[in-house]
Order: C-alpha cells, then structure tokens, then sequence
C-alpha cells in the first residue's frame, strides 16, 4: 500500500521568488506563521550566481508531510503567492 | 558512551578527546575545502537531489515500500560516513549529540580550538528566516563563516574570546535553547550551537523522520518527588514533551524515551528538584542514544 499523501503545498515564484517581485529574504512571513515550519528559504539549485553573497533566493515547501492545513501562511502572505490543497 | 565514543573518544565521550579539535586532524582531513563547500551551499541541502532524491517530502518517501526503507539506510550512511570521498554538499559525516551546559563549559574553555566566532544560526535562518547570533563556531570553521556575509552578524561582535563564549552559552542555555556540539566532518569538531527543536535541521530530521542527525546526551533527567512542588515552570521549557505535571500527584513525571537529557528544564525549577544523571544509570535508557 502507498502512503497518504502529503498536503500540496506550492508558492507562484512570479510573486514571490528569484524573479519575483518580491525578495522572500526581505518578508519571511510564512516561515514564520507556519506552526510545524515546513518551509526552507535557499538558493535555487543550479543558477550560477555568486558563491560567497547570493543574491537570487526562494522558499520552498520541504516538510510538507507535516503541514497540518491550517492555512495560516495563505492567509499572511502579502503576495497571495502560496496555496494549499489535498485530497 | 555511544559507538561514537567507541571509536573516536580515546576511552571516554567522544567531545571531550582533545585530538578531535586539532589543526592537524583538521588539515588530514581537507577540512577547510568541506567546510567551504558545505557553508557555501548550506541552504540547499534539503533541495538538492541525492541519488536522485531530495528531501521534499520526505516523510511521504520514508513510508513508501522498499524505497523508503532504502532511502533509510542511505540517508544514515551518508550523515555518518567517515569515507574519504564524502559530499560536502550534502552533509555526509556531519552530525552531532546534545550536551548539558556543563559539558559545553569544558569545551569551550579547554578544547576547542581558537578562533572562536559566534554568527547567526543557519538552522534558524533556513527554517524560520530569523537571524539570531547564537552558534559558537571555531577552530577552520571560524575563517570560512568568516567570509560569507549572510551569516556575520551586523552590530555585534563576533570574534569572541575564551571567556565570552562561555558567557554566551551560558546565557542562550538559560534562555531555554538546547546545547550541541557537532562532527564537521567526523571526526572534526568545530562547533556548539544553541537549538531550537525543530527550528534545528538536525532536530527536525532525527525528531519528525528519525534519522540519527543528532543523538541525544549522555544524560537523563531525574526528578526527585520530595522536593518537586508541582509549580510545573519545567514543563514549560522541555522541547521534547518529556515532563508533564500530574495535578493529583503533586509533582512532575517524566517519559523517559523523549526525554534528550539537554538539561535545559534544570534552569527553570526554583526547588532545586531536578538533576541531570548519566543515561547509562537509568536501565531502560542503556545504549539508546
Ligand atoms: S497550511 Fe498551515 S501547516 Fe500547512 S504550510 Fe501553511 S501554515 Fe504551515
Ligand atoms: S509570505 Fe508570501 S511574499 Fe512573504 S516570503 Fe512567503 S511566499 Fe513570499
Ligand atoms: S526533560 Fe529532558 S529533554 Fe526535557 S528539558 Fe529536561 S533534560 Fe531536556
């Protein structure tokens, strides 16, 4: 038998990411509202950028086996950027 | 003494060997090319893909059959590895345990090698985008934190003396953050941080997937029923849910296998009811780490 699946939990990088209009580095609200903090704020994997300050970052749900559907971090952040969903 | 202290501690716990936090060890080790590697790309370790897997959703990958099972076996090879080609990226041999404040004391007042720096915690940064200047890193980890500005902290001094380290601890330690020391790379020693569980990427893994990030202390605690007066301020301030206060008793009891021995609880009883005692005194506790 397969597992249950995790909640879906997604944020629109056109609002809020690398090229967004936002720099998730200045907001961090949804990591912070996020009881079980399943969100990871890093660089995107494979952009050459530099190694010692980057400067192009974003957040993503990691543990998201966790998240308990509260929808707090929906409804805090500023962009609208993240949904929630399951099945 | 777990299997680390069987292997690396010369007799006793493996953070209190003295050669585990030499220059020596550290240069046999191309610990200074790990750690840049490893620092440089320290927010990533969760996203990057390991033989084809990254750690998005793991706790859905861990229950898959087989794969699972297999993922298991990897993932705690890979913290634990001690082979010369070990990835920094991804953290392979880069693991640590506990300790009470005690412990931390000794180190950084006779062990650990100088430079001391202490910088804003990653784990933190990462998991909750907080900079809070809490992790005393030292010895070749200092110079490569050094150059990486995210991690420095603004309006603060972070080169620290002997003295002042001990100082720190001291304070994030009453303040109810856990103590650890940290293998980077085992068995390189070079940093004691001030956790958070799971704020912790260590704590989160070993607490919520089970994998063997950190182990916990050497210690356990004891609560002695005639001096505990049920005021219930420990319960409080253990991470782990180890205490709990039973009205009708009139004092604390403690679950013992969630119970990581940080010693944290200790600073907020004012009837002196609490104490830390070595993990091997309480029979059921024997070699659980
Ligand atoms: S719904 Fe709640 S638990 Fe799930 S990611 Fe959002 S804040 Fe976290
Ligand atoms: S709350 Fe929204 S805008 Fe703020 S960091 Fe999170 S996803 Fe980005
Ligand atoms: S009960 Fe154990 S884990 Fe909890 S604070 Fe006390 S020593 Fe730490």
């Amino acid at each position: 038998m397969f597992p249950k699946k995790s909640p879906k939990v997604t944020i629109d990088y056109a609002k809020c990411g690398e090229h967004g209009k936002v720099d998730p580095r200045d907001c961090t609200k949804c990591m912070k509202a996020c009881d079980p903090a399943i969100f990871i704020i890093h660089e995107p994997v494979g952009v050459e950028q530099d190694p010692i300050d980057p400067k192009q970052w974003r957040i993503t749900a990691v543990w998201t086996s966790l998240c308990n559907k509260c929808l707090k971090c929906v409804e805090v952040c500023p962009e609208k950027a993240i949904s929630v969903s399951w099945s | 003494m777990c299997q680390w202290c069987m292997k690396h501690g010369a007799g006793g716990k493996w953070y209190m060997n003295a050669k585990n936090y030499s220059n020596e060890l550290a240069d046999s080790l191309l610990a200074r090319e790990y750690l840049t590697e490893q620092w440089r790309n320290f927010e990533n370790i969760y996203i990057r893909k390991i033989m084809g897997f990254s750690s998005i959703d793991l706790g859905y990958k861990l229950q898959m059959p087989i794969i699972g099972k297999l993922l298991k076996w990897n993932a705690e090879k890979m913290i634990h590895s001690d082979s010369k080609n070990r990835k920094a990226v991804r953290g392979d041999g880069h693991f640590g345990q506990v300790i009470p404040l005690e412990d931390a004391k000794v180190i950084l007042g006779n062990l650990a090698a100088e430079p001391i720096i202490e910088n804003y915690c990653m784990c933190r940064w990462m998991q909750r985008g907080i900079k809070e200047c809490c992790c005393i890193n030292f010895g070749q980890l200092s110079g490569v934190i050094e150059k990486l500005p995210r991690f420095i902290p603004q309006n603060l001094q972070y080169k620290i003396s002997r003295e002042e380290a001990i100082e720190r601890i001291e304070k994030h330690n009453k303040r109810g953050y856990i103590a650890s020391v940290w293998f980077q790379p085992v068995p390189y020693i070079n940093a004691i941080c001030s956790c958070e569980n799971p704020e912790c990427g260590g704590m989160r893994l070993r607490s919520d997937f089970g994998l063997h990030t950190v182990y916990k202390s050497e210690y356990a605690i004891k609560v002695n029923p005639d001096k505990c007066q049920a005021c219930g301020m420990c319960v409080q301030k253990c991470q782990f849910g180890s205490l709990k206060l039973v009205p009708s008793l009139k004092r604390v009891i403690v679950d013992p296998m969630k119970c990581w021995g940080c010693g944290i609880c200790r600073h907020a009883c004012k009837h002196d009811a609490l104490e830390i005692v070595p993990r091997e005194s309480i029979p059921g506790l024997r070699g659980i780490y």
